[in-house]
């Protein structure tokens, strides 16, 4: 028994340093993962690092966020997949509607628990095509011209294709009266003129830009008037007659904050979006803020586009996926026959 | 034909039409506006037919690195998943021995060839911090697990490993049984937990300078392996194991290593169980045990405290090696009415020498190239020699162990050659001498010659 004593004499201030030594490691750091779509990079940088600035003002914690981005529907089968995402910023709210259907590590609702659908910032779609716009191109029914060569990601795979192809789709629908028949032919003849089909958004921004492949490039607004801002001799931005109001969404990925004890810090950098000093650093990069104040002061760089959503054309996201991307859907029949 | 070749050559091919174009539109005396036309749509051509081909590249890179990877080679075969985190990896030995008694006239002893040690095993890691280790044993025609732990590491100074395992005592009982020096382990070992199942803090500090390990364990007899306990008492073991010159400039002094074990406990035996260890020679003749005929009153039994302490070092310098340890084994025993604490102790030394100039280490021999005669490569040769002595306590004679069956001494040396063929194969031939020091009606037990070899695959 006294060996016994001893043993535990040795092994118990031993056995305390090791678990004191692990709590002090647990505190001493927090990290975020913000998993999101592909032009988001340089928005979140800044975001990040003043988000990180304010938390450590009100709480006194270092936090660090780490970011992976990428096409909008990869990084959403990332997450299902097992990637730990403490939020997910995603293109579309679909992408995040997958995240529940297919893994439930989020409640379905969850786009009511923050502010304007859960989206902080809006986007839309626009056409950038090369200065002096040799191709004469005005709006949507200029690409489907034959000769004209249409760059546009694939819509499996990335969130602003699906949000491009709606946009066209929707476009068709009005000048037809509603014929969904011939808004079908209309994108098919799209597809016909697109040369090379990217998986992000930034990938069909290196097709148009850096490999200079095609007339005109179908892409966000904010990557549209970052691009122009970077060669403001090269290019030209178009704003078709009408186009689609982009609500790319954001939320917490609960199972994984409440497995990592991150919730708290995880759902105040979701809300800071929200904030004012969160609505500039978004318009800074050219995403449409909700903040009155911030609308006015960046109103100069956002042309006046009329804008339908997706709720009054599609049905919602649901449908929409449902009808046109699903495998064998409406995507699938003209890209298959193309 | 692959599709990248495809694409490469009919890049090639519009580079050059291309060209023709171009010099034949120079020719011109003006800009054609068609020539123009052509030659901007030939262009957007093949820079699409480059995209495209840059496309399936990254794609091929992302379904590379999610592919798990099978890996085959000269370390064994192994499984990983694309991010590295969880791995299966297929290892093992096997070792056939031949034993071959000289001056045993009598014939007293059988020669034999044997399989000493076959052992798969399979060890790898869970989700990057949990690495686990299960090696079997099929040696002799019986199935035995050998070893079967995991091992939590996420951070290297401080790791935690639980299961069954060597006890962190012994230097040369912690080396592989596939790294050996000799073709078996020396007298000494005789005094040394083996195998036992516990729970064992350890790590690394100093950058590998110093290195530590803590355990409780169930217990087992000197020289034993166990898979259970009889007893609520546990043994407690801490070995310290020192490289004070690892990191420094002093590169004659890097291999030098100075490490102490120590294990305190208490165990109590049965006449049917008496929880006490017998001795065998490198041969594995048994020349020591304590009295047992299953009666209470003539079993010699473990009845409490037992304590082990051990010193213990190498040197490694170039082709040069050397180990040593002394080992003291303290432990009460009773048979009947009586009791005492008897102690033993062995020490032993081994040295050994690459003849073709290998480095030599205590994980074994770094061997450049493997056995091709043509290009003459051999392999790599190693001479050994070792010299080893055990002493059981004099108070163990007669009460507690007989004198005409148990010796109070044995003195053993060794002569070997390794020869090292690759990194998976070795041949060993070893001479054996143990001398003894009573364990006879009569005077002294008789020596044991033996000729050791063993014909050993690894990988």
């Amino acid at each position: 028994m006294r060996t016994q004593m001893l043993a535990i004499k040795i092994f118990a201030p031993i056995a305390l340093l090791f678990i004191m030594s692990t709590m002090l490691h647990a505190q001493k750091e927090i990290t975020l993962l913000n998993v999101s779509y592909d032009p988001t990079r340089e928005l979140y940088q800044e975001y990040n690092a003043a988000f990180a600035k304010h938390w450590k003002e009100k709480t006194g914690e270092l936090v660090t966020i780490r970011q992976s981005h990428g096409g909008s529907s990869k990084q959403a089968r990332a997450v299902i997949d097992g990637l730990q995402a403490d939020v997910v910023t995603l293109a579309l709210a679909y992408d995040i509607d997958a995240i529940y259907e297919q893994a439930k590590l989020l409640p379905q609702d969850w786009q009511k628990r923050l502010p304007h659908n859960s989206a902080p910032y809006t986007s839309t779609l626009a056409l950038l095509v090369r200065k002096g716009n040799p191709k004469k191109i005005k709006d949507w029914d200029d690409l489907i011209r034959p000769g004209i060569s249409v760059i546009t990601p694939n819509p499996k795979t990335s969130g602003v294709a699906r949000w491009n192809y709606l946009a066209a789709w929707g476009y068709a629908l009005k000048q037809n009266n509603g014929d969904q028949q011939k808004a079908k032919e209309f994108i098919a003849q799209i597809y016909k003129n697109v040369p090379v089909l990217d998986s992000g958004a930034r990938g069909a921004t290196t097709t148009f830009v850096e490999r200079g492949i095609g007339d005109v490039l179908i892409n966000w607004e904010n990557e549209l008037l970052l691009i122009r801002k970077l060669n403001p001799e090269k290019y030209e931005i178009i704003v078709p007659s009408l186009s689609i109001l982009a609500e790319p969404t954001v939320t917490l990925v609960d199972k994984v904050v409440d497995k990592r004890k991150t919730r708290a810090v995880a759902q105040a950098y979701l809300e800071y979006l929200y904030s004012e000093a969160g609505q500039e650093i978004a318009a800074k990069h050219f995403y449409r803020a909700h903040s009155p104040a911030v609308v006015a002061k960046y109103a100069a760089q956002f042309p006046q586009i009329n804008l339908f959503n997706i709720d009054e054309v599609f049905g919602g996201w649901q449908k929409a996926q449902k009808t046109h991307f699903a495998d064998g859907g409406v995507f699938d029949q003209i890209y298959l026959n193309k | 034909m692959k599709t990248h070749q495809l694409l490469a050559r009919s890049t090639t091919l519009l580079l050059f039409f291309n060209l023709a174009i171009a010099l034949h539109a120079q020719t011109r005396s003006g800009v054609d506006s068609t020539f123009q036309q052509r030659l901007e749509e030939i262009d957007q051509k093949q820079r699409i037919l480059e995209r495209k081909w840059e496309l399936q590249q990254e794609e091929a890179a992302v379904k590379a690195k999610d592919t798990p990877a099978l890996v085959a080679g000269k370390d064994g075969f192994a499984l990983k998943s694309s991010d590295g985190r969880f791995q299966l990896k297929l290892r093992g030995y096997a070792q056939t021995d031949g034993r071959f008694y000289l001056a045993d006239d009598e014939k007293r002893l059988v020669n034999t060839f044997l399989l000493r040690r076959v052992r798969p095993i399979f060890e790898g890691t869970f989700d990057k911090n949990f690495d686990y280790y299960l090696m079997l044993d099929f040696g002799g025609g019986t199935t035995v697990v050998q070893d079967a732990y995991v091992d939590f590491h996420y951070w290297p100074q401080a790791r935690l490993r639980l299961g069954k395992l060597k006890e962190p005592f012994g230097i040369e009982r912690l080396q592989s049984g596939a790294n050996l020096l000799f073709i078996e382990r020396g007298l000494p070992n005789n005094l040394v937990p083996n195998r036992d199942i516990g729970v064992q803090f350890h790590g690394e500090v100093a950058k590998g300078a110093i290195t530590y390990a803590l355990g409780a364990f169930n217990g087992v007899a000197d020289g034993g392996s166990a898979d259970s306990d009889a007893g609520d008492e546990k043994d407690y073991v801490a070995r310290l194991f020192l490289l004070p010159f690892k990191n420094s400039k002093a590169v004659a002094l890097q291999g030098l290593g100075l490490g102490i074990a120590v294990s305190t406990g208490a165990h109590i035996g049965s006449a049917t169980s008496p929880s006490l260890p017998a001795f065998r020679t490198p041969a594995q003749q048994t020349y020591f045990s304590y009295r047992a005929d299953g009666s209470a009153a003539n079993t010699t039994i473990a009845s409490g405290k037992r304590q082990r302490f051990s010193p213990q070092g190498y040197y490694y310098a170039g082709a040069f090696g050397l180990f040593g340890e002394y080992v003291r084994s303290q432990q009460e025993v009773t048979r009947g009415s009586t009791t005492a604490e008897l102690r033993n102790e062995a020490w032993q030394m081994a040295g050994s020498f690459m003849l073709t100039g290998h480095k030599l280490s205590y994980r074994g021999v770094a061997l450049p190239k493997p056995f091709e005669p043509k290009d003459g490569n051999w392999g790599a040769f190693e001479l050994a020699t070792r010299y080893g002595k055990i002493e059981i306590d004099d108070a163990a004679f007669p009460i507690f162990a007989d004198p005409a069956k148990a010796a109070q001494e044995a003195t053993a040396w060794s002569l070997g050659l390794n020869w090292y063929l690759n990194r998976n194969v070795k041949f060993t031939v070893d001479y054996e001498q143990t001398e003894f020091k009573g364990g006879a009606g009569t005077g002294n037990r008789a020596a044991e010659k033996v000729i050791f070899s063993r014909l050993q695959i690894s990988y």
